[in-house]
């Protein structure tokens, strides 16, 4: 049967647990936009000052970071978090002002706690021991050098898994706990990303990096450099079957080139591609002129420039009058 | 030995440890600076020129792009202009040149003008009025360079200012490793 002062002991114990629970799971409810914004910028550091966070900062970095999670909390597509997140992936972490629950800084919070659970758990067997010592009267029972030696893992374990998981609770409590955090951090698996990971598997991998391009396309169906891209490569690959598949990719690779350009008219890439695909596979040299010219006015990148210099000389001399 | 004398040894090889990191480590300048961005895709930045000329970084894909954050009254910015122009020179040779634009941080549109006007470099300058390319970028002080492979990949961050040669020094190291 519990003692009187162990049911104390173990009420404060279930409180203080009941409390931690509660805290970590609660929600605050909605706030206004500006609270969003002063929420967020007192949790980021300035990154050129010692000591201030950016919501009272007047330094330029920390002004155009607050214009930028006002930007975002106007936006109203990121969480808080997200926000924080965004910030301190561009920044490092460095400019969070309450540390990670997680990775690394995680060891700010658990490691108090774990111990402050070993000293209590040392002085307590402290105590004991000088209680037993001092009662004289009572007949101390001996316990052989194994019973010790369990007792004494049991007791490690017990000590180490408590401080952990109250360190962990503190952590979860207390820390900033941000979306899409691996153990060194990270940057989402955006459009961004995926057109990044396309570009870098074709040419020579083509079946991936088309793969990717239709990936984005699914959820984008108008992004231009996914349709562009992988229009180009479908062509190219194309060009080693026989003269049906060749004829088929070409007029999906047109239609596709033709609807980035819809899209937007800007791209030089899509025109450049359009005027190549015309001529060396639909031998169209007039169309493939007029694409190629609308292309090089628009200042294509060094890749698909290097594409077309020689193509627009060869045009040039086959539309000689 | 001696509990204690274990416990006292832990500790004092504990306490060398952590002054040797802090002897060992040094300041965060010069070429080839960490950030979380090293390695990903470089953010989506659209804004315009100061001659009010479109821009838009994932059009860029297919050059190698080096983004100067500048400002015209930084000391530093000043300073590493004669290596930009050197570098961009030394560029113009290359098959795969690469694109230098100048992001401008805090900074007005005229005072960007005189002072290229009066030092030269008629590459493009990007307008960051709000100061979100900084903020995409992380740069909280100018001048800071950044490489963008024509992956789009982000591939290195140079703090402070540029010294001369140092940027021809780590393109032809970025091409060796893209061309491998």
């Amino acid at each position: 049967m519990l003692t009187r002062r162990r049911l104390v002991w173990v009420a404060i114990i279930v409180v203080t647990a009941g409390l931690l629970a509660f805290g970590a799971v609660r929600d605050t409810g909605p706030l206004t936009q500006q609270d969003r914004i002063d929420t967020i910028t007192k949790r980021i550091a300035c990154p050129t000052c010692d000591g201030e966070s950016i919501y009272v900062s007047r330094a330029s970095a920390s002004q155009s970071i607050r214009a930028e999670v006002a930007r975002q909390v106007g936006d109203g597509v990121r969480t808080d978090d997200e926000v924080v997140a965004y910030i301190a992936d561009r920044f490092g972490g460095e400019v969070l002002l309450l540390p990670r629950a997680t990775g690394v800084d995680a060891l700010i919070w658990v490691l108090p706690v774990v111990l402050t659970v070993v000293l209590v758990v040392a002085l307590w067997l402290a105590f004991r021991r000088w209680r037993l010592a001092s009662a004289t009267t009572t007949p101390v029972q001996v316990a052989s050098p194994s019973q010790r030696r369990r007792s004494l893992a049991i007791g490690v374990v017990l000590t180490v898994v408590v401080g952990v998981a109250g360190g962990a609770l503190v952590a979860r409590q207390a820390g900033q706990r941000l979306p899409l955090e691996t153990f060194t951090g990270g940057i989402e698996d955006s459009t961004a990303s995926i057109l990044a990971q396309a570009r870098l598997a074709g040419p020579s991998d083509v079946k991936t990096a088309i793969d990717l391009y239709s990936r984005v396309l699914e959820t984008d169906p108008d992004n231009v450099e996914a349709l562009t891209y992988r229009a180009w490569l479908v062509m190219l690959s194309a060009r080693q079957f026989d003269e049906a598949l060749r004829a088929q990719a070409f007029a999906s690779t047109v239609t596709a080139l033709g609807r980035a350009i819809q899209i937007d008219p800007e791209y030089p890439d899509a025109m450049c591609f359009l005027g190549i695909v015309v001529y060396r596979d639909g031998g169209d040299a007039a169309s493939a002129k007029e694409f190629v010219d609308r292309c090089i006015e628009r200042d294509p990148p060094v890749q698909v420039r290097g594409l077309i210099d020689a193509l627009a000389t060869e045009l040039d001399a086959e539309l000689k009058p | 030995m001696k509990s204690a004398k274990i416990g006292t040894l832990s500790v004092a090889v504990v306490v060398a440890a952590f002054i040797a990191v802090l002897l060992v480590s040094d300041g965060e300048t010069g070429v080839a600076v960490r950030s979380p961005l090293l390695g990903q895709p470089a953010p989506a930045i659209q804004t315009t020129t100061i001659d009010d000329a479109p821009f838009d970084l994932t059009r860029r894909k297919g050059s190698w792009v080096v983004f100067n954050f500048f400002n015209s009254t930084c000391v530093p910015c000043i300073a590493e202009h004669p290596s930009l122009m050197r570098f961009v020179e030394n560029e113009a040779g290359q098959p795969d040149s690469v694109e230098l634009y100048t992001v401008i941080n805090d900074d007005a549109d005229d005072a960007v003008r005189n002072f290229f006007a009066t030092n030269d470099g008629d590459w493009p300058k990007l307008r960051d009025n709000d100061g979100a390319i900084a903020v995409a970028f992380g740069v909280a002080k100018v001048p800071e360079t950044w490489i963008i492979d024509p992956n789009g990949f982000v591939r290195l961050r140079i703090l402070g200012a540029v010294a001369d040669g140092v940027l021809e020094e780590q393109m032809a190291k970025l091409r060796a490793t893209e061309g491998s």
